[in-house]
């Protein structure tokens, strides 16, 4: 579970934000320089699934985006209805700086998230990362504060 | 003599033009050997594939599909060792001997995987040592290319490939001197002059290397020049080549027979075309009937001629063993084999020409069409092989269904159907017209037909996303309607029925496609802003901002339709329409991949009300006859489409995972006098009952609740009135008074029936 401890770290960061006064909050920096995005804990009951999506985290670290990005549409034609999968399918996007695709990606995953709200901060999150990236400072602070309601 | 001198000088003067004349023609001669030779490559056709299944447990397929599947793909019944391509099963399992098979992420090695079924879904998939396996990916089926000239065909294959049997046949039966001729052959010729002569008809004669100069450089005409011209050719190949090189070339150029419109050329697709293997794999007796076919492949067509094509092979087996090739034990073996065939269906150059027409014009923006037609490109698409069987059956059951009605003259009823996969826009099949095989008019791409009611929901839609204002109870005058222009006639829309409803809750003016109210509706809304949602539905087609649009008179082609449909069934994602996956070179080196895209055009809140909306009219609307077909449960969203005088028949509809349009008319515009849901509806009915359907599922919105509602009066009700529905709001739009039957709860029924009324006055007492 070395993914724990990021998911901490980031709830930890969360909180102290809602306690501090509203006011300038850390923007986001370019990505991927910024700070590192949760990986998502995510082990679901299906193999196949599972399988995929290991075999595209591995190719997305290792820079093979479009590898990783078809992964991760076989896994959605098998669960299309898997958030998880269209959050990560997100990360890739703004990884191949196709930020227009990363947002409405997140969305789609926002969509199936249902009551996860950790899931949908993080796509909100992931939302925020696109429009700063794009120049939409504005749009990036909009997204944040909506990734901070979601608890 | 002077006349003498003359003669000589002639006749020196004519000599010498005479040797310069076939020296320069000898000289251009070996230019086009050699050019043409050496530049040659054969031209490849780009190869369509379907998409691959992939089994894994959990998913939702009979056994008797995927044997379907395996079976067109060329395997044959198990087991056999060393050989991949067969299948064995028993009524729980299935064992498969995958093919390796370069995929877009790369090699696929051979490998062998158990596959077990229970309660049609897959309940495991194993390896052959019995461990789990997440995932099987089966080779996807070939469903056509795009070919060269004259739809040549061919899997190009090196000498070291080709099985040495084969090669020893073809030597003993065509050309028994091969390796020692210098491109013809005396003995060769003397023993067809001798046949001839004999009277047993013109034979053979031609070396191996006079065949191929024949089929490469020549025109098939019979001619002694022609004859001569093909000698010198023969010699002066085999001067720049060796015999390998030549025979290797030999082997990938001889025509081996025809599938429909498309040429089978070379040993390669000849193997699996008619055996369903690779070319290394075949047997004494497989290799023996391939080369019996070159002296005539039609005559010795192993399909249609079984018998002549037997005896041809058990002569060139023969040949084969007198010449010392084969031992008496292997030529006796292989005489009492049977001719081990695979007949699969025709295919010609596509089984699903609609489809792969798409496919093609998709191509086209990307790449050249010389390109498409000899690069030998791989292409992956998005068809379903099940899917569309399920449509294409569909559509040819109802059509001659109603042919046997003899009440429509000919030309014959047609008819398109385009069903796409929700969630990733994928098209799953395409069916262009009556005759599923017949490559031409492509109805699904291009018959733009008045779309009629199919455009409603994008009104419905344009008013729910204003909640403010409108709600699924909203009542909504289906009174007669007159909308005036000027420089128009004026503008008088009837309802189907041609009565009107007086006030009507909007989600029941959806349900049963009331007109009138619609219009009114519509123009209440404004005709620019539900043209500016159909836009962002996805329709590009530029629409007259007229009244009448609203009601249809816009002609959309199926596949427009389904683009519109597809950003209501995918939840307001819009998703371009695609029907290919990626795109390699000959060799698998990935060029291109059509990745998924979502935009979101449509918030949440508002796609769910139109879907709600859209499954009333299956439940209770124009649709409910769709229960013959597919359980309440399933809920399906609809939306059933027919024109004036009844001339085009629509149903566009979708269930949690497909999205399916089916339109029936006439290519000539005759009124058909069918309506949407009487012609349509039974098609679409049928194909997804076929497909097992996953229900229709929105996930609720954080902007909505469900609120109880006493349809009588459309206001709130409690658990006291009997009948009450509930009905999705954005939150705070329901209504606020309660239903005279909510008294229960302390309201004075008195009270209630005032407010209800003085409710229903303030909508409709103007």
């Amino acid at each position: 579970m070395r993914t724990l401890p990021a998911l901490l770290a980031f709830a930890v960061a969360g909180c102290a934000a809602v306690v501090q006064p509203p006011g300038p909050y850390p923007a986001p920096g370019p990505f991927p320089e910024a700070a590192p995005l949760p990986e998502p804990a995510a082990r679901t009951e299906n193999l196949a699934i599972a399988g995929l999506l290991d075999g595209a985290r591995a190719d997305a670290a290792a820079g093979r985006l479009a590898s990783a990005a078809a992964s991760l549409e076989r896994a959605l034609r098998i669960e299309p209805r898997n958030p998880r999968l269209w959050q990560e399918l997100a990360r890739v996007r703004l990884k191949q700086g196709d930020y227009a695709q990363a947002e409405s990606t997140a969305a789609r995953s926002n969509s199936w998230a249902g009551s996860d709200n950790a899931l949908r901060a993080e796509n909100w999150r992931l939302i925020a990362h696109a429009r700063e990236a794009r120049g939409d400072a504005e749009g990036a602070k909009g997204a944040l504060e909506t990734a901070e309601r979601q608890r | 003599m002077l006349d003498r001198a003359k003669f000589w000088r002639y006749a020196r003067y004519t000599v010498l033009t005479l040797a310069l004349l076939a020296a320069g023609f000898t000289f251009y001669l070996d230019f086009r050997v050699r050019s043409e030779f050496e530049g040659r490559r054969f031209a490849l056709p780009a190869r369509i594939y379907a998409r691959p299944l992939e089994l894994h447990a959990g998913l939702r397929i009979a056994q008797i599909d995927v044997v379907r599947e395996l079976q067109e793909a060329g395997y044959g019944q198990g087991p056999r060792e060393g050989d991949p391509g067969w299948f064995a099963n028993d009524n729980d399992w299935l064992e498969v001997a995958i093919r390796p098979f370069v995929f877009w992420d790369g090699l696929q090695p051979a490998k062998r995987v158990r596959v077990a079924f229970e309660g049609g879904a897959v309940k495991a998939v194993q390896d052959a040592e019995g461990r789990e396996l997440p995932l099987a990916r089966l080779e996807p089926l070939a469903i056509g290319g795009i070919y060269p000239a004259n739809n040549e065909d061919r899997v190009l294959v090196r000498l070291s490939e080709v099985p040495k049997p084969m090669v020893q046949a073809l030597i003993a039966t065509e050309d028994r001197n091969f390796y020692s001729h210098h491109g013809f052959d005396l003995r060769g010729i003397a023993r067809a002059a001798f046949s001839f002569l004999r009277l047993k008809g013109l034979q053979g004669g031609s070396t191996l290397t006079q065949q191929l100069v024949k089929n490469f450089f020549l025109t098939p005409e019979r001619t002694l020049s022609r004859k001569v011209t093909e000698l010198f050719m023969a010699v002066l190949l085999e001067m720049h080549y060796d015999k390998d090189e030549i025979l290797e070339t030999y082997l990938n150029e001889i025509y081996l027979g025809q599938d429909r419109d498309r040429a089978i050329h070379g040993v390669g697709l000849a193997s699996l075309f008619y055996f369903g293997k690779t070319v290394e794999h075949l047997t004494l007796a497989e290799s023996a009937l391939l080369v019996g076919m070159v002296k005539g492949p039609t005559f010795y067509d192993p399909f249609r001629n079984p018998e002549r094509a037997l005896e041809r092979r058990n002569l060139v087996l023969r040949e084969t063993k007198d010449r010392g090739y084969a031992t008496m034990e292997e030529y006796s073996k292989a005489r009492t084999a049977d001719l081990g065939v695979n007949q699969k269906a025709a295919m010609g150059t596509s089984p699903h020409p609609a489809f792969l027409d798409l496919v093609h014009r998709q191509l086209r923006r990307d790449y050249d069409e010389a390109d498409l037609r000899s690069e030998g490109l791989r292409v992956f698409t998005t068809l379903a092989p099940r899917v569309q069987a399920a449509a294409e059956r569909a559509l040819e059951r109802k059509i001659a269904q109603f042919d046997r009605g003899k009440i429509f003259g000919e030309p014959g009823l047609e008819g398109a159907v385009v069903v796409t996969d929700t969630q990733s826009g994928e098209v799953q099949a395409l069916v262009g017209g009556r005759d599923v095989r017949f490559r031409g008019f492509n109805r699904a791409v291009d018959a733009a037909r008045p779309v009629g009611s199919l455009l409603k929901p994008a009104i419905y839609l344009t008013a729910l996303a204003d909640p403010s204002h409108y709600t699924l109870v909203t009542p909504i005058d289906d009174g007669p309607f007159v909308w005036k222009s000027r420089g128009a006639p004026d503008w008088e829309p009837t309802n189907y029925d041609k009565t009107f409803h007086g006030a009507v809750p909007l989600r029941m003016a959806l349900a049963h496609s009331y007109n009138a109210a619609t219009a009114r509706l519509g123009t209440d809304i404004g005709v620019e802003k539900v043209l500016a949602t159909i836009k962002r539905l996805g329709i590009e087609r530029v629409m007259e901002p007229y009244a009448s649009t609203l009601l249809g008179a816009v002609d959309l082609s199926p596949l427009e339709v389904a683009q519109m449909y597809q950003t209501i069934a995918s939840g307001g994602f819009r998703t371009p329409l695609r029907a290919i996956r990626e795109v390699t070179t000959q060799d698998g080196r990935p060029l291109r991949r059509y990745a998924l895209a979502v935009e979101q055009a449509f918030p949440p809140e508002a796609m769910y009300l139109i879907t709600a909306a859209m499954q009333g009219v299956v439940r209770e609307g124009t649709a409910q006859s769709l229960k013959n077909w597919l359980p309440p449960e399933t809920a399906v969203a609809g939306k059933t489409g027919t024109t004036t005088e009844q001339r085009d028949a629509w149903f566009a509809g979708f269930t949690g995972d497909r999205l399916g349009i089916v339109w029936i008319g006439y290519d000539d515009n005759r009124a058909a006098r069918l309506s949407g849901a009487g012609a349509a509806l039974p098609v679409w009915g049928e194909l997804m009952a076929a497909l097992s359907p996953e229900p229709l599922a929105l996930p609720k919105p954080d902007g909505i609740e469900n609120v109880l509602i006493d349809p009588e009066s459309g206001l709130r009700a409690d658990f006291a009135c009997s009948g009450a529905v509930e009905l999705p709001f954005a939150l705070g739009s329901a209504p606020a008074e309660r239903a005279p039957c909510a008294s229960a709860l302390g309201v004075a029924v008195e009270g209630a029936k005032q407010q209800a009324k003085s409710w229903m006055q303030r909508l409709f007492g103007r």
